[in-house]
């Protein structure tokens, strides 16, 4: 082990060289790694923001409850949210006084409503109820209903519904998708590395012939793997932060306000730039380790 | 000490190219191994270098059981002894320095003692010009020399050369042949070096071991090599 350590830096610097050495195999190598690594990034931005958009129309998803004009006693108020939050599907009921039930109407129907601020607000107060399975939505609306004091409860209706069961069907085949990628990914990887080396296997032959440790032999080359593969996470890397602020910028100006908004640039690129980046390195290494311990095996 | 008893090789396809070998090699001595082609001269020093696992029989050199030793433990092995090849296998994207010392930084020596010694080693092979050539710039005389350089840099006793002077002209042959020789006198080296060269062998006196068909069919300690009608 302490021979390991003394030797690490002689190794890192025979993994840089080799790799300036054969520059043009390695290259190549990395041009593999960035072409399956920006089809992996270009799909992790798309996974990311479905899964994004799914959960805020989820969210968008709840049932709004109006009660009846009699009910404004605090121990009546108390009783309805007892009674909505005792129903299995309710997530929490959150309050909303008839002043803030005016106001959201003004928001979304026009400054004429302003006329009923104050003492002659004509409407009642309400709840904002959200569900835990929004495909039971419509049988927890009609329940809601049949509490006395509400007078009625709506949620966005069954289009909104089928929309978030449709989004959900391709998060999850994204994912899939994404997993078969990877391991796509981690296969051409692997096999662009073990191009490089089986053009040396008569080096890792000559190394054994002088002396040369397995481990030592090894150590070079699986560096050398990882440096490939952070090469080749470079251009996907800025592909997925330029490309992806362009396309936010692009989209930002009309989609706003609406429910499908894109993920801001900065924490989410930076996020799928280091998995990206990571995950091409650990390949690289590993990959590499195995295609060596292949042609060390060849000969005694 | 080499000690081979009772050796036999057989290959998977079939080939029996050692049938039941029994030698003895003394400390600092240098033999030629000689026999015509297939005769198993390249088997021996297969199974020399651990490259090769003898069928029966035990190859044992400087007390290591080279045909038991595990795959991992082969090249701790090689570095008590040297190998030089016909075919050089110069690491080709190393200088002839680099080339010597890899096979000291790979026992762990020190930078500084690395440094002293491949100067010596290059100055003993006559190549302290070259230092900093690649293989591919150098003449095959020189690259002999420099896997010559190669296999002794860490002082094995054992230097095992296989056809050393097979792709040189008789000129470059003997002064590789002065080189082994002042390796085995100054450094006390064992040498045993697999030759078809009749004039080598005629010209440098030594025990010479005759093979042929697998079996041993001479060992002349006065040397020379045979004739046979």
């Amino acid at each position: 082990m302490i021979k390991f350590f003394k030797a690490l830096p002689r190794l890192i610097k025979t993994a840089f060289y080799s790799l300036a050495r054969h520059l043009a195999m390695a290259m190549t190598a990395s041009s593999v790694v960035a072409i399956t690594l920006t089809v992996l990034s270009l799909f992790l931005l798309l996974a990311g923001n479905i899964e994004v958009v799914t959960e805020s129309i989820q969210q968008d998803l709840q049932i709004h409850v109006v009660l009846k004009n009699n009910v404004t006693s605090k121990k009546q108020l108390d009783q309805t949210k007892k009674a909505m939050e005792d129903i299995e599907n309710v997530k929490k009921a959150r309050f909303s006084s008839k002043d803030n039930e005016l106001e959201l109407m003004i928001k979304e129907r026009g400054d004429a409503f302003k006329i009923y601020r104050g003492e002659k607000n004509p409407l009642s107060h309400g709840y904002f109820v959200s569900v835990k399975n929004t495909k039971e939505i419509k049988n927890t609306t009609e329940d809601i209903q049949k509490i006395k004091t509400v007078k009625d409860a709506k949620y966005g209706g069954t289009s909104v519904s089928k929309l978030v069961s449709v989004l959900e069907a391709i998060h999850k085949g994204g994912i899939i998708f994404i997993g078969l990628l990877t391991l796509l990914a981690i296969f051409l990887i692997s096999n662009a590395i073990k191009l490089t080396i089986y053009a040396r296997s008569n080096e890792i032959a000559i190394m054994r012939n002088v002396g040369a440790m397995n481990w030592y032999i090894k150590i070079p080359f699986m560096i050398e793997g990882m440096l490939i593969g952070l090469i080749g996470s470079i251009v996907p890397c800025l592909i997925t932060y330029f490309g992806y602020q362009y396309i936010f910028q692009l989209f930002s100006g009309q989609l706003e306000h609406t429910m499908f908004q894109l993920i801001p640039v900065v924490p989410f690129t930076f996020k799928v730039c280091g998995i990206v980046l990571l995950g091409s390195m650990i390949v690289g290494f590993v990959g590499s380790m195995f295609a060596t311990n292949k042609y060390l095996k060849v000969n005694r | 000490m080499i000690e081979l008893k009772n050796v036999s090789k057989k290959y998977k396809n079939g080939v029996h190219a050692l049938r039941d070998i029994t030698l003895t090699i003394e400390d600092g001595e240098f033999v030629y191994i000689i026999g015509p082609t297939g005769s198993g001269k390249s088997t021996m020093i297969k199974l020399l270098d651990g490259e090769e696992v003898p069928t029966e029989g035990s190859v044992v050199v400087e007390g290591v059981n080279v045909g038991k030793l595990r795959h991992s433990k082969v090249p701790l092995y090689r570095r008590n002894i040297g190998v030089v090849f016909q075919d050089f296998r110069l690491l080709p994207k190393l200088t002839v320095f680099e080339n010597i010392a890899f096979a000291l930084e790979v026992i762990g020596m020190s930078k500084a003692d690395i440094r002293h010694r491949v100067r010596k080693v290059l100055e003993l092979v006559s190549l302290e010009d070259k230092a900093k050539s690649f293989p591919n710039e150098l003449s095959g005389g020189q690259q002999q020399r420099a896997t010559i350089g190669r296999a002794i840099a860490n002082h094995p006793k054992v230097l095992i050369a296989d056809e050393p002077t097979g792709n040189l002209d008789p000129q470059m042959s003997a002064e590789i042949m002065e080189l082994l020789e002042k390796i085995n006198e100054v450094e006390k080296t064992t040498i045993l070096m697999v030759t078809h060269d009749s004039t080598i062998v005629d010209r440098f006196k030594k025990r010479t071991i005759c093979l042929e068909e697998g079996y041993i069919v001479g060992d002349i300690m006065k040397g020379g090599y045979i004739k046979r009608d």
